[in-house]
């Protein structure tokens, strides 16, 4: 059970840098970006395939791949700095406090080892007293509490005997068997189909509710994003565009990149002659990764500003921020209004 | 289970039986017979020996008795090696030499090979990996005469200091005397089995289930023997199969070398001097050995993945 | 401005302050005009793409040890195919007087101190008796007497005597101490001794690089054509099995079905046969018959048959009988993976022929893989030869194979370890290039293997 800790944040993630240093450059993959998590807050990730999303996420679990490396910012996780990890302190952590799962869970199973055997192997890593009667029994618990049915049998069944949904559940039970205070689901429904997708999703909600964890939900589905979460990141480029609590980003979108994600969005009431508004352009080659709004050629209000700097963050409602120059702009013209009416007060 | 292996049995004693039948043929579309290279014997003697040893008789009528006689187990006598004496026993006498060195070979293949290649895999890119690739590929790229005769040069003749292993094969002698040979046979097998090793560890690394142990906080170690090499090794033992063929086949010129008694020599004399029989007979010995390794390996192969379930017939 | 909130430093660094932006009013009105098409065409880099042959071209080229080997093919074929025309031997020219010759000689007047020095230390031992007689009429001509006949009896009974007391060991003097005595070297190249006279006298005379064999054939030539026959065979095998293999394994994979369940089982049983032992069988079985063949008259199938060796025929018989298998498998493995992707099936939906969507679609997309594998399957065929070779049923003498060479290399093979070594390294140095090579090729073609 996640404690909260009087002004400890769960999570918090300040100016973090990854890039990939390939034979044919360095590719940014994440340019600085901040967040904060607090305890038994469920905050969701959006963004395209390749807006690095997946790869802060690896970078708190320190599973970034060579040649992936964090070359900047830093990662706090309860008080304590992730990134200064030693090898050991980052065994200890990773399963037991913090908790991944991954997109796909056709593969994510080692296919030669029993279910079961892989549960309790998840269990040991972190608890060497524990029995193996005892971890079996654990396991079988955790595989109840994620809604598998007649887990005896299960426990010595083969991945390829269970279902994509099934192996979903499988991995979300490896995930919190050692009661870890962070989940990071990386597009966990992305490869089920619909109905399997639902009832994971509310599986998730259910054990969120049960064991207050707090959840990092990477998905590019906004859907998923309203369904579940508390506040919402929009991610483009490998920065963050724009971050909020998820009715604010629903209703009042501010960043152009989010209004468009939105729009694009199929709906089931639609009539039948609206068309689908994709957004125009390509996704920015982030080995070249331009100055200025990495947004900006696909934006229909682009300035000439955006081409030449990038955007600073604002404050646009109660803990919703955008990096947008028209923002910029608004507030220059009502600071430009204020200064008016003071003259004019003033005269 | 059953049902696969009863497949694959068939599918064995097919193919054993098309081997004989060509090894047969081929036999005795050659022009010539054993009695040419003895002084020249007269007609009516040729007539006499062909109509003892039923050589006389039409071709698939030969073949017919050659099948009835070998499923009695009859393998015929030699006719010109070893006169009268079955061939049966002496396949008896000569299989067992060449069975140990061969296992041998294959056992120090194995040892040697599985960890390289795991080495290669980890060090990848580095310079042992690029070391142990080239030393690898240069020997399977080494036919095993060359390798037994540089072994036998640099052992026994060349450089004197180094008359350490003896360069006749003696079975009495003790361990000694299967160090070269041993070592001959099986650099070909390790290499393949290092270079086979390394290639299923990079993919079994790369695999999804290994992000998975990674994230549940498990050790390099257990991620790397547990579940990576456990991976790996299935397909480097679908290899074993063809290596068994290859290591008897490749025996032939070991023995010769080291003047080893054992069948892969014998047989290769046999082509030599004609001797229909022993031809005949060992090729089917050999063939089958092989073929019936194939197959068990090819079922051990199954038996260890489970992917593969043969009860249910598979997802 | 008190009414204006007072911005909260946002968290993400490097941006300025709002506050700071607002009053530096460095920013003109038109900076916040919109942006046109073209500027932000301008902005958007596009990376150039590559097609996949230059991109493969690259990959290949970045790898040295690839490179390293087509160096060295590149140097083998040149070797094989140019290099008898640089040496004047044949293969075949027995040279007289340069048998047995090392791939190092020494220079003739060591020699000669050498052969005078042995005779001085071995004199009573290794002349015979009328040699002893005749030197010592020189001698006694030299001092202007005669011999008698009582010294003539004397020198008999001493060489008798000293014969009969000769002990068992030899009284050889050790030539190579004398030679390391005399400060004699080795020198590189054999030459034998009347070539070394005819070197003196001014005639250039290109040395045996690699010394003789016992029939006085240049060794050095001998490898080149042993080496050309190898390459030759394992390219012409290769191409064989290309063509049985690749259109094999594409209708199989193509047709589907019930065609393709019956052309696999067939695979499978060849697959399963132990190949050296056939091929072992069939080229022994095959050669008496062809030979008889080409006895048999004359005719350009037969003189074609008769020039390779019904051998060599019956090797390729036997290899292309047996060793397409693994071509087909994998052509097979591409035809049934690439019918499945979409780019066919829209092919398909737009009409195209099924032979159109075989040339088209199918084959350039396994160019790839069939590259990779004839070229993996050339030091296949070179090492299948060198066996035979080696086992007396490859190319029929007086061809020169590696394999036969290291054969009639065995029997001396302390004393000439030259005859050995050397077709051994040639041989395994080119199975090893094409390896390299085309581990090489298929890590360039295939970039998704192990990055």
């Amino acid at each position: 059970m996640a404690e909260a800790k009087e002004n400890q944040k769960l999570l918090e993630v300040k100016d973090l840098r990854v890039s990939f240093f390939t034979p044919a450059g360095e590719v940014k993959a994440v340019g600085g970006i901040s967040y904060d998590l607090d305890y038994g807050e469920v905050m969701g990730v959006v963004g395209e395939s390749g807006s690095g999303k997946s790869q802060e996420a690896y970078s708190i679990m320190g599973l970034l791949q060579s040649p992936g490396k964090v070359i900047g910012g830093s990662i706090t996780f309860e008080g304590q700095d992730v990134l200064s990890f030693s090898k050991d302190e980052m065994t200890a952590f990773r399963g037991n406090k913090v908790a991944m799962i991954f997109q796909n869970p056709m593969t994510c199973l080692n296919p030669v080892y029993t279910v079961g055997n892989q549960l309790v192997e998840a269990l040991r890593a972190h608890d060497k007293n524990i029995s193996r009667a005892d971890a079996e029994k654990r396991a079988m618990e955790m595989m109840e509490m994620v809604g598998i049915n007649n887990v005896e049998k299960r426990m010595r069944q083969y991945p390829h005997e269970f279902s994509g949904g099934m192996r979903q559940r499988v991995m979300i039970a490896m995930g919190l068997i050692c009661h870890p205070q962070l989940l990071i689901a990386d597009e966990p429904t992305t490869a089920l189909d619909v109905t399997i997708q639902a009832q994971i999703l509310e599986l998730m909600k259910d054990l969120q509710k049960k064991t207050k964890m707090g959840i990092i939900f990477i998905t590019h589905n906004l859907g998923v994003v309203a369904d579940i979460c508390d506040k919402v990141s929009v991610m483009y480029a490998g920065k963050i565009v724009e971050q909020g609590p998820v009715d604010d980003i629903f209703y009042n979108p501010s960043h152009p990149y989010t209004v468009g994600l939105l729009r694009s969005m199929p709906r089931v009431d639609a009539e039948n002659y609206e068309r689908l508004i994709p957004i125009e352009g390509t996704p920015v080659d982030m080995l070249n990764p331009p100055e200025g709004c990495p947004f900006a050629p696909r934006c229909q209000h682009c300035m000439k500003i955006c081409l030449k700097k990038m955007p600073p963050y604002m404050e646009i409602g109660e803990k919703h921020r955008s990096a947008c120059w028209l923002r910029v702009l608004e507030r220059m013209d009502k600071k430009d209004q204020n200064k008016e009416g003071n003259q004019d007060g003033k005269q | 289970m059953g049902k696969y292996v009863v497949k694959r049995l068939g599918m064995a004693l097919v193919t054993i039986f098309l081997v004989t039948c060509l090894t047969f043929l081929l036999m005795n579309a050659v022009p010539g017979s054993p009695w040419l290279s003895e002084k020249s014997p007269s007609e009516a003697t040729l007539a006499a020996l062909n109509a003892k040893y039923g050589l006389d008789k039409p071709l698939h009528i030969q073949l017919l008795k050659y099948l009835q006689n070998l499923l009695k187990g009859d393998f015929g006598v030699s006719l010109k090696m070893q006169k009268n004496r079955a061939v049966l026993s002496i396949i008896k006498e000569m299989f067992p030499v060449s069975a140990k060195v061969g296992a041998l070979a294959l056992c120090w293949a194995v040892l040697v090979g599985v960890p390289l290649g795991c080495l290669a895999a980890f060090k990848r890119g580095r310079l042992t990996d690029s070391i142990l690739r080239v030393v690898c590929t240069l020997g399977i790229s080494m036919p095993s005469f060359v390798v037994a005769s540089i072994l036998l040069v640099s052992f026994a003749g060349g450089i004197a200091s180094l008359k350490i292993f003896p360069t006749i094969f003696d079975a009495s002698a003790g361990w000694r005397t299967y160090v070269l040979p041993c070592f001959a046979l099986g650099f070909y097998p390790m290499c393949y089995t290092a270079r086979q090793t390394r290639s299923a560890m990079l993919d079994s690394l790369n695999q999804e289930f290994i992000k998975t142990a990674r994230a549940k906080g498990l050790k390099d170690n257990k991620i790397i023997f547990k579940h990576a090499l456990r991976n790996a090794l299935i397909p480097v033992i679908t290899y074993l199969g063809p290596q068994v063929a290859f290591t008897l086949c490749g025996g032939f010129v070991v023995e010769s070398v080291f003047s080893i008694p054992g069948l892969g020599r014998y047989f290769v004399q046999s082509i030599q001097n004609r001797d229909y029989p022993v031809i005949m007979g060992t090729t089917v010995f050999l063939a089958s050995f092989i073929i019936l390794m194939n197959m068990v390996v090819d079922i051990l192969y199954k038996i260890a993945d489970p992917r593969i379930n043969l009860m249910k017939g598979g997802e | 401005m008190a009414e204006d909130k007072k911005m909260k430093r946002c968290p993400v660094t490097l941006q300025p302050d709002i506050e700071e932006l607002l009053d530096w009013n460095s920013y003109s009105a038109s900076d916040f005009d919109s942006a046109s098409v073209e500027e932000k065409a301008d902005f958007i880099q596009e990376r150039q793409s590559v097609s996949y042959w230059k991109d493969a071209w690259r990959r290949l080229k970045k790898n040295t040890v690839a490179m390293v080997a087509l160096g060295v093919i590149i140097f083998l074929v040149l070797f094989a195919f140019v290099g008898p025309y640089v040496v004047p031997y044949g293969y075949e020219q027995f040279n007289k007087g340069a048998e047995n010759l090392h791939p190092f000689h020494y220079a003739l007047e060591d020699q000669r101190r050498l052969d005078a020095e042995v005779a001085a230390r071995t004199e009573t031992e290794t002349l015979s008796v009328d040699e002893l007689i005749a030197r010592a009429e020189e001698e006694a001509a030299a001092k202007g007497e005669k011999l008698s006949p009582v010294d003539i009896a004397k020198i008999r009974a001493q060489a008798k005597v000293a014969a009969q007391n000769t002990p068992a060991q030899s009284q050889q003097v050790d030539v190579d101490a004398l030679r390391a005595e005399l400060g004699i070297k080795k020198k590189l190249f054999g030459y034998s001794k009347e070539e070394l006279e005819r070197k003196a006298k001014g005639e250039t005379v290109f040395p045996h690089v690699f010394g003789t064999d016992m029939y006085g054939r240049d060794i050095l030539v001998r490898v080149m054509y042993a080496a050309r026959v190898s390459m030759s065979v394992g390219i012409c095998a290769a191409i064989l099995v290309l063509f049985i293999g690749a259109t094999y394994g594409a209708i199989s994979g193509y047709c589907g079905g019930r065609v393709d369940a019956v052309m696999q089982r067939i695979v499978e049983v060849i697959y399963a046969v132990p190949e050296m032992l056939v091929v072992l069988l069939i080229a022994t079985a095959l050669k008496p018959i062809l030979t008889e063949y080409v006895n048999m008259g004359s005719g350009p199938l037969k003189s074609f048959v008769s020039v390779l060796g019904p051998n060599l025929i019956s090797m390729f018989i036997a290899f292309g009988v047996l060793y397409w298998v693994t071509m087909s498998r994998i052509i097979r493995g591409q035809v049934l993976q690439l019918k499945q992707q979409e780019y066919v099936t829209a092919a398909k939906a737009l009409g195209a022929s099924g032979g159109r969507i075989i040339r088209r679609h199918l084959i350039p997309n396994c160019i790839g893989q069939i590259v990779v594998t004839t070229c993996l399957q050339i030091p296949s065929a070179i090492f299948l030869e060198s066996f035979l070779s080696y086992l007396g049923v490859g190319v029929s003498a007086p061809l020169p194979s590696l394999g036969s060479m290291a054969t009639d290399a065995l029997s001396g093979m302390y004393t000439y370890t030259y005859r050995l070594i050397v077709p051994a390294v040639v041989l395994s140095v080119m199975i090893l290039a094409f390896n390299l090579f085309g581990d090489g090729l298929r890590d360039a073609l295939d970039p998704k293997l192990k990055k």
